[in-house]
């Protein structure tokens, strides 16, 4: 997804697993406290604003206008032919993101996904695997970094509201460098035919994952605007929130060490 | 693109919000757990369908929503999680007054949310009782098209009587989000807690 902006930005930035790991570094030393995500570190608060105002301008004069034309007037098939496209192109980072994470099993399944969805599945646009019962999972290095950081998973860092991209934060920020660097059709894309080929595929396929994640999001954001007296630091808190909430699965799908934490912020409120 | 365009995980999070808006659109639940919390949040859930199958958007539905929310949330404790400090340094009259407010643009919040029933259904998993007396209750919201939403439901017990505290939908908290939202429109407001009480009326009059 929004990693194709950054790996076009960063062609040759390949060794930009390096900042990640930095990042990782940094993550760690920056300590808030726990408190479910209500106080989101963001000394940039200003200008973090700023951009979410020319992003939501943006939005309104542009993406959600197409959005809702290619929501209404594209047949569902072929809506759902792109999303799985878009995914599939993502399997491989997937994969090995769950791989670096140590969940080999996962990682292969992933990869056994992509394998057939590529091939059988017409390049992608078929989920074929699903209906074997591969079932998809989503992983990122945003997640692995979490996953490592050993902080609180609402502790990403500070906040960044990326230009486009939206809400992010350090450790965030840095996955996305890091699998957009990392992605093998952009590598192999850009070694053997060059900048401008690679330009038209990070285009394309930023462009349709963009759209299709604008189109999934719709309801949920325009929810969210609606009945918030403060849509930005709304949408901060829910985005940490659910980071963190994917971060805690990732370290452990037994749910035990969630509730405890949540019985002590019960205790707190 | 926006803001929210671009990643995989802002996706989660829509799902997310809409869960919430979702949530109450759900079901005939059928996979009764045997706690009472997951009898209780089965029988809401029944309930909102009801309503959203024998009323279109309006005052109407608005009411019955406000009575759900009056009935089966512990809005006063919700409210008051929501100010968080602030709630401590605002007199009862401008405490009432809030809770008053917030109930009010939380079910006009919900009666808009729904057009008519889609087909969802609510299956209730498992339910964790904990020492302080919180049930967690997991849900899943099948919808027709489309992954299950998680749904989680904190349930406590006041005076025999289960009422609903949260809703976390993929993670993401109502009371924590709104607390997030309430204390920064605070902030920027000079720290006054009136001029949020005042947006929130005068939003609930819209």
């Amino acid at each position: 997804m929004g990693q194709g902006f950054l790996k076009a930005a960063a062609g040759h930035l390949r060794r930009s697993a390096v900042l990640a790991v930095a990042a990782a570094a940094l993550v760690g030393g920056c300590a808030t406290k726990d408190t479910g995500a209500e106080d989101v570190w963001d000394p940039l608060e200003t200008p973090n604003r700023f951009i979410f105002s020319i992003n939501r301008a943006v939005d309104t004069i542009a993406l959600r206008p197409v959005a809702v034309l290619y929501r209404d007037t594209v047949p569902d098939p072929a809506q759902k032919g792109v999303h799985n496209a878009v995914t599939n192109l993502g399997e491989p980072i997937t994969a090995l993101n769950e791989a670096v994470q140590g969940k080999a099993h996962r990682a292969a399944t992933t990869m056994a996904r992509f394998l057939i969805n590529s091939t059988i599945g017409v390049a992608g646009l078929f989920d074929v695997a699903k209906s074997m019962g591969l079932e998809p999972s989503k992983n990122d290095a945003g997640l692995t970094i979490g996953y490592y950081a050993g902080v609180e998973p609402e502790n990403g860092g500070f906040y960044i509201m990326l230009p486009l991209l939206g809400p992010s934060n350090v450790r965030d920020a840095a996955g996305l460098v890091a699998d957009g660097s990392l992605d093998p059709f952009g590598i192999a894309i850009y070694s053997i035919w060059g900048s401008t080929p690679y330009w038209i595929y990070a285009g394309s396929r930023v462009g349709a994952t963009v759209v299709d994640t604008r189109v999934r999001t719709m309801y949920a954001l325009d929810d969210l605007e609606k009945n918030s007296v403060d849509y930005y630091a709304a949408l901060r808190s829910a985005y940490t929130q659910q980071r963190a909430e994917q971060i805690r699965q990732k370290r452990s799908p037994d749910a035990k060490a969630e509730l405890e934490r949540r019985d002590n912020l019960a205790l707190v409120r | 693109m926006s803001q929210f365009a671009s990643r995989r995980h802002v996706l989660r999070l829509a799902a997310g919000a809409a869960a919430i808006a979702s949530t109450l659109s759900v079901p005939l639940a059928v996979h009764a757990a045997d706690a009472p919390a997951a009898t209780f949040i089965e029988s809401v859930a029944n309930r909102v369908i009801e309503l959203i199958k024998s009323t279109t958007p309006g005052p109407a539905r608005e009411a019955a929503f406000k009575k759900v929310l009056e009935t089966d949330f512990d809005l006063n404790f919700m409210g008051r999680s929501a100010l968080g400090t602030h709630w401590n340094g605002t007199t009862p009259e401008e405490q009432q007054r809030f809770l008053k407010a917030a109930a009010s643009a939380e079910a006009h919040a919900y009666s808009e949310r729904f057009g008519q029933y889609l087909g969802q259904t609510l299956s209730v998993g498992r339910v964790s009782p904990r020492p302080n007396g919180v049930s967690v209750v997991d849900s899943k919201l099948n919808q027709s098209n489309g992954q299950p939403i998680s749904i989680q439901w904190e349930v406590r017990d006041e005076a025999g009587r289960p009422r609903i505290t949260d809703v976390k939908v993929e993670g993401v908290s109502m009371v924590m989000t709104r607390r997030s939202d309430f204390n920064s429109y605070i902030q920027n407001h000079g720290g006054k807690v009136d001029a949020l009480i005042a947006e929130l009326e005068s939003r609930a009059k819209q």
